[in-house]
């Protein structure tokens, strides 16, 4: 039992959060979510891990070996496939939005921006009052 | 006959046919799409859906006053160590799943011929998207939970997107990075839950729980998977995402996604909250703050964005935020009472917003505008939509009849007398909303309201869907929602809901299931006609009235508009705050 896995895990989290919060370019941001990602990995493995012990590999060993969880192997394992998945769509994304409006800056798109209004500002116009 | 054989069909074969009939359906559909002809696909979508949705009920009816599991594999537990991985289906859980399986075989109606040729991806990823709700609804493993819940997130990432436009995909681009976070995070606390308990079965992690005591791995975990859930079912200060990916998505998508995605956010954070973490003290004591706190804030502030919106889809997104609220607070309440008419308000909610996602998808196809001001007056061909949409828009504010309106009362009797600011906000909540659909209605099929003249410019970029499809075909799926929500028998399902919330929380909630007063259900109803006939008929009210209300209004409403600036960095900010606000609150319990 050591605490460094678990702070490594905070601070990915947190690295990732501060870049995903300040980021100005939709392959960065992308990113900082992996770094985000990483930091569920090194919690995991650090959870499942015994000193001293073999993979749960039984092959050459003798069963009741102590061996680290292999649940929390399989639970990091699906989470890097949901990774490969997520990035591989925001990817996808991300080129979509860059052909459409030649701009990676989530700055310059937002959703609902009004047509030719560039500060987009006044976005989603209040409905209460339409003639200003 | 059919009886015979359906009462011989043993019900533990039945648990994992609705999660595998779709994905089945799914992967024959892939493998052939390029082969069918034309509207096969959505004659086979639409079977599913209803298949699923009649084997949940069937389930639902035969799981009685306790739960129907099945253990996949066969890996049953033996001596109470649970390594297999199993759905438990109680009636609650089971009628969800068939209201589910109806919502969808309806969208699919509606979506009748909407995409053109696709090879049939729409109704892959909507059924991908029904079995990953089903097997959500069912599950009895944490892992599993979180499994369904990304295979939830990821076909509705891509469904989100599936127009590929500008706004499209800068919604589902903040809809994505928000939500995997969530994902993220799920995943997190299930490995910190796991660490305490050994195992990832529902029961054993609420006995690890129990023994724990005041500890902080179990309140950490708890924190981790509360907030992915409270992301899901768009809680302030997390709500951010659902109005962007609400209003983008098409319109079929955006009936599932308000009327069953987010409510099972809601129905997720229920059956932990009540299974799972019913015997940790430190939980029980920060939720009803955190919930009915979170919900009340959800409750008024979605309604009064919606009711600054012209926009009709994300009128109606800030409406789903608000009503989402009033579930929250339902589940604050803690008692058999609030749970139940939270989950009762699940369904009614869903049968409504999600003909209201229906009519603006009517109006998109037919009017080729979702501009509420650019639509004035233009709906006064299409007369029985706007029955329909004030009809909805009064059971949203409360009106006493129908599903909705049993919830909203089981709530009100929940929250009253315990929880009063959390009952007000319910009241406001429903009456902003409420305000809000009967505004825009009596402004585009009636014409009321000022003549914006030629500032009536549209919000974002040139908006229609495919509009060569009858309107009785729209129409149609629109009415059966309302009406169900309506014919539903109250007597059932007062009959019903005792046994099921007892079921539903493993006995861990107490109380009746008294139903609230009448007048508060008139009340937000009168409240939002009120307050829709002040905004249509303002320009013919005395200035001196009209001036005071509006310079109160204007600011605030500017600061709220300004917060929900669609920048994703502004909402990962909020996210971090929220993720501190839970964790503040387990500290503090």
């Amino acid at each position: 039992m050591t605490w460094l896995p678990y702070a490594v895990a905070a601070w990915l989290l947190a690295a990732g959060l501060y870049g995903l919060a300040s980021s100005r370019n939709l392959i960065h941001l992308v990113g900082c979510l992996s770094v985000c990602q990483s930091a569920t990995y090194a919690l995991l493995l650090g959870l499942g891990y015994r000193w001293g012990s073999i993979a749960p590999i039984f092959y050459d060993h003798p069963p009741g070996t102590p061996a680290v969880d292999p649940v929390m192997q399989a639970l990091v394992l699906t989470d890097i496939v949901v990774g490969a998945t997520l990035t591989a769509l925001l990817l996808v994304l991300t080129v979509q939005i860059f052909k459409r409006t030649g701009t990676l800056d989530p700055e310059q798109l937002k959703p609902m921006r009004r047509r030719g209004d560039p500060a987009g500002a006044d976005a989603p116009r209040s409905a209460e009052h339409p003639s200003r | 006959m059919t009886n015979a054989l359906l009462s011989a069909l043993p019900t533990a074969i039945l648990v994992p046919l609705p999660v595998a009939v779709p994905l089945v359906v799914c992967a024959i559909l892939l493998a052939t799409a390029h082969l069918l002809p034309g509207r096969l696909p959505d004659i086979l979508a639409t079977l599913t859906a209803l298949t699923v949705g009649i084997l949940c009920a069937l389930i639902a009816s035969r799981a009685g006053d306790g739960a129907v599991t099945y253990w996949f594999g066969g890996w049953e537990p033996r001596d109470g160590v649970a390594l297999g991985i199993g759905f438990s289906v109680d009636a609650a859980s089971g009628w969800i799943g068939a209201f589910i399986g109806l919502l969808y075989a309806l969208a699919f109606v509606f979506a009748w011929g909407f995409f053109g040729r696709t090879h049939g991806h729409f109704h892959i990823l909507m059924l991908l998207f029904l079995a990953a709700m089903i097997g959500f609804c069912f599950t009895r493993d944490l892992f599993n939970l979180f499994v369904w819940f990304e295979v939830m997130s990821v076909a509705a990432f891509a469904l989100t997107a599936y127009h590929l436009e500008e706004s499209a995909l800068a919604g589902a681009l903040n809809f994505t990075v928000i939500n995997s976070l969530a994902g993220f995070l799920m995943l997190g606390g299930i490995g910190l839950l796991y660490a305490r308990a050994e195992t990832l079965d529902f029961a054993g992690i609420a006995a690890a729980v129990a023994n724990a005591g005041r500890d902080p791995v179990v309140a950490g975990g708890f924190c981790l998977v509360a907030a992915a859930l409270m992301i899901k079912a768009a809680a302030v200060p997390f709500q951010f995402w659902l109005a962007d990916a609400h209003a983008v998505a098409p319109s079929p998508v955006s009936v599932i996604f308000s009327g069953a995605m987010v409510s099972l956010g809601v129905f997720g954070l229920a059956k932990l909250t009540a299974v799972v973490f019913a015997g940790s003290a430190q939980v029980q004591d920060a939720l009803p703050t955190l919930l009915t706190g979170l919900g009340a804030l959800s409750a008024v502030l979605g309604g009064w964005m919606a009711l600054l919106q012209r926009h009709l889809k994300r009128l109606l997104a800030f409406s789903t935020i608000s009503h989402a609220g009033i579930m929250l607070t339902g589940i604050g309440a803690l008692s058999a009472g609030g749970t139940g008419g939270a989950l009762v308000y699940v369904v009614g909610h869903g049968m409504v917003k999600g003909g209201l996602f229906m009519i603006a998808g009517i109006l998109l196809a037919t009017r080729a505008s979702i501009d509420e001001i650019a639509l004035r007056g233009l709906g006064r061909g299409i007369g029985p939509a706007g029955a329909a949409m004030a009809v909805a828009g009064l059971l949203l504010a409360g009106l006493p009849v129908g599903l909705l309106d049993q919830g909203s009362r089981l709530l009100h009797g929940a929250l009253e007398g315990t929880h009063p600011y959390a009952f007000v906000a319910n009241l406001t909540g429903a009456a902003l909303t409420g305000a809000a659909v009967l505004r825009a209605t009596g402004r585009i099929f009636l014409g009321l309201g000022e003549d914006p003249g030629d500032e009536a410019g549209a919000p974002s970029e040139e908006e229609r869907e495919k509009a060569d499809r009858p309107l009785w075909l729209m129409l149609g799926p629109c009415c059966i929602l309302l009406l169900l929500d309506v014919i539903v028998p109250p007597a059932w399902v007062e009959a019903l809901a005792p046994d099921a919330i007892n079921a539903f929380a493993h006995g861990t909630l107490t109380g009746g299931m008294e139903e609230g007063p009448l007048w508060a259900a008139w009340c937000p109803v009168g409240a939002a006609i009120a307050l829709a006939a002040y905004a249509l008929f303002r320009h013919k009210l005395p200035r001196a009235i009209v001036r005071p209300v509006r310079a109160t209004q204007s600011l605030p409403a500017r600061g709220l508009e300004a917060l929900h600036s669609g920048l994703i960095g502004d909402y990962v900010a909020w996210l971090a705050v929220g993720l501190a606000l839970i964790a503040g609150a387990l500290a503090l319990a």
